[in-house]
């Protein structure tokens, strides 16, 4: 009987150690092949656009409701945020010649899978200037207590790239380094697709 | 009755030594507003100076800086000062911030300085004397995957003798440089640090308010800002998870960590204030709210130049 406090005790613990590890359990490794369709049209999408004006957009909520949008002209970038009913929206991307119709697809695709950020990345390759597409995901799982939140980072290259024998990618054909992109390991899905599991989304 | 002679003594000497410190309060601040000024130069003086360098040597203490890089990078920090970038993830956003300084108003200063570090191994920039250590001159020019600061190994050179030459207490357990670091606390900038690199360095009057861990006390932030930005720079240290937010979790403590350079202030409605400020090598424009101004904010520095005569 006097052990019992204690063994409440060390079930709470253990209950929040096996809540901590579930988070990274939740991704998973197949997510890209079960919405692959979605995310090229979403991919596609975004490059056509962004070949018009470079912008980026973001999820700032739970809901999906609010949306901060980035539109960079060559003095300055510009961030705004809306919600995504709002007329304002509209009239911001008319004076920015941005094409409302698109833009409007793009956000409803983007919320059907959960994807809360796109953006284009420079990176460099021996000295070279390269884009790619970075996107990032929220998981659908409950969060649970003493977890952090973790995102789901897609990452689109316009070439195919070099992995090494774990499949991680790496920096070039020559350099056996690891490319890191934000602080992250990335993994190979195929040749110009690539995925890590991240706490930032952007 | 006469006065021992030892106390008369003593009280001559205390008046003297009052007469002297009074005259030197009245003289000093004065001849020291004569010679005590900001130095500037101009952009075109910069690019003289570059042009007159020629084609610059390999430097043996910089081993991984290409001397036409090195170059290049000045030249485009000199002709494009808001180009200048502090690299994706890594600390060195305080340095890239007050780099607007030299690159708006004394690039021949910059440039001079920095050629200098480059041809010998070391080098005076106002007060301070620099000579990095060996591992930051080994990792210069090798900084990678952080975007546009991967090309610009003149950039590097600056931020990893800035954060090699200058501590404060983040760096304490952090003060050597290994590989890495210029993403950990060994290049990270507490507010008095930052004021204290612009005073040292550059030479100009820095009237800050606000801390580490405290918000300053100004009642009306837009007031306080669009007065202030008529008469010098401003630099603000920020909450930087709220400016650009990276999770979806609320942070339990908010705590500022970055450095941006304040372009302009502007109140566009009734609660709504449009901010123009400077960072990662762009210039950005956002509409926040009187109170998530207040909310970010955590340190202000108004830089104003010394001028001969002044007051």
């Amino acid at each position: 009987m006097q052990n019992k406090p204690t063994h409440i005790v060390w079930l709470l613990c253990a209950a929040a150690l096996m809540c901590s590890c579930a988070s990274r359990k939740v991704f998973s490794t197949n997510y890209y092949t079960e919405n692959e369709k979605t995310l090229t049209s979403i991919e596609q999408l975004y490059k056509n656009i962004n070949q018009q004006k470079h912008f980026s957009i973001a999820f700032t909520d739970k809901s999906f409701e609010y949306i901060s949008l980035e539109i960079l002209t060559d003095s300055i970038k510009y961030i705004y945020e809306f919600n995504i009913k709002e007329p304002r929206l509209q009239d911001t991307l008319l004076k920015y010649g941005l094409p409302v119709k698109d833009i409007a697809d793009l956000v409803t695709q983007m919320s059907s899978i959960r994807c809360i950020w796109i953006n284009n990345l420079d990176y460099y390759v021996n000295g070279q200037k390269r884009s790619l597409v970075f996107m990032s995901i929220r998981h659908v799982a409950i969060n649970l207590p003493f977890t952090s939140e973790k995102y789901y980072i897609l990452t689109f290259y316009a070439q195919p790239q070099y992995f090494d024998s774990e499949g991680r990618l790496l920096a070039g054909r020559r350099l056996r380094k690891l490319r890191i992109i934000n602080g992250d390991v990335f993994q190979r899905i195929n040749d110009k697709v690539c995925y890590t599991v991240s706490e930032r989304f952007r | 009755m006469t006065k021992p002679v030892h106390l008369l003594f003593t009280m001559k000497h205390l008046l003297y030594t009052c007469i002297v410190c009074f005259t030197c309060m009245l003289h000093v601040p004065v001849l020291a507003n004569d010679r005590d000024t900001t130095p500037l130069s101009t952009q075109k003086q910069a690019l003289a100076y570059l042009d007159q360098q020629g084609e610059l040597k390999a430097s043996n203490f910089w081993p991984k800086v290409v001397p036409a890089l090195f170059m290049q990078n000045l030249r485009k920090n000199v002709e494009e000062p808001f180009s200048i970038y502090e690299g994706r993830s890594t600390n060195f956003c305080a340095y890239a911030a007050f780099s607007y300084l030299p690159l708006h108003n004394d690039p021949l200063t910059f440039v001079t300085f920095m050629v200098k570090l480059y041809r010998e191994g070391k080098a005076v920039y106002g007060i301070e004397y620099f000579e990095p250590s060996r591992e930051v001159k080994l990792a210069a020019g090798t900084l990678s995957f952080k975007g546009e600061l991967d090309i610009r190994p003149a950039d590097q050179l600056w931020f990893l003798s800035l954060a090699d030459h200058f501590k404060g207490y983040l760096n304490f357990f952090d003060k050597h440089y290994n590989p890495g670091d210029e993403n950990r606390m060994w290049a990270a900038v507490n507010f008095a640090k930052f004021n204290r690199m612009v005073r040292n360095l550059f030479n100009y009057e820095v009237s800050a308010i606000g801390s580490d861990l405290l918000r300053p006390g100004v009642r009306d932030m837009y007031e306080y800002l669009s007065e202030r930005i008529q008469t010098g720079t401003i630099a603000l240290f920020l909450n930087n998870p709220n400016l650009y937010k990276k999770n979806h979790s609320k942070p339990i403590i908010g705590v500022p960590t970055h450095f941006v350079i304040l372009l302009g202030v502007e109140e566009i409605e009734e609660d709504k204030i449009a901010i123009t400020y400077w960072d990662y090598g762009f210039r950005s424009r956002q509409i926040v709210s009187p109170k998530f101004l207040k909310k970010i904010i955590f340190g202000i520095s108004h830089i104003v130049k010394k001028t001969a005569g002044a007051k």
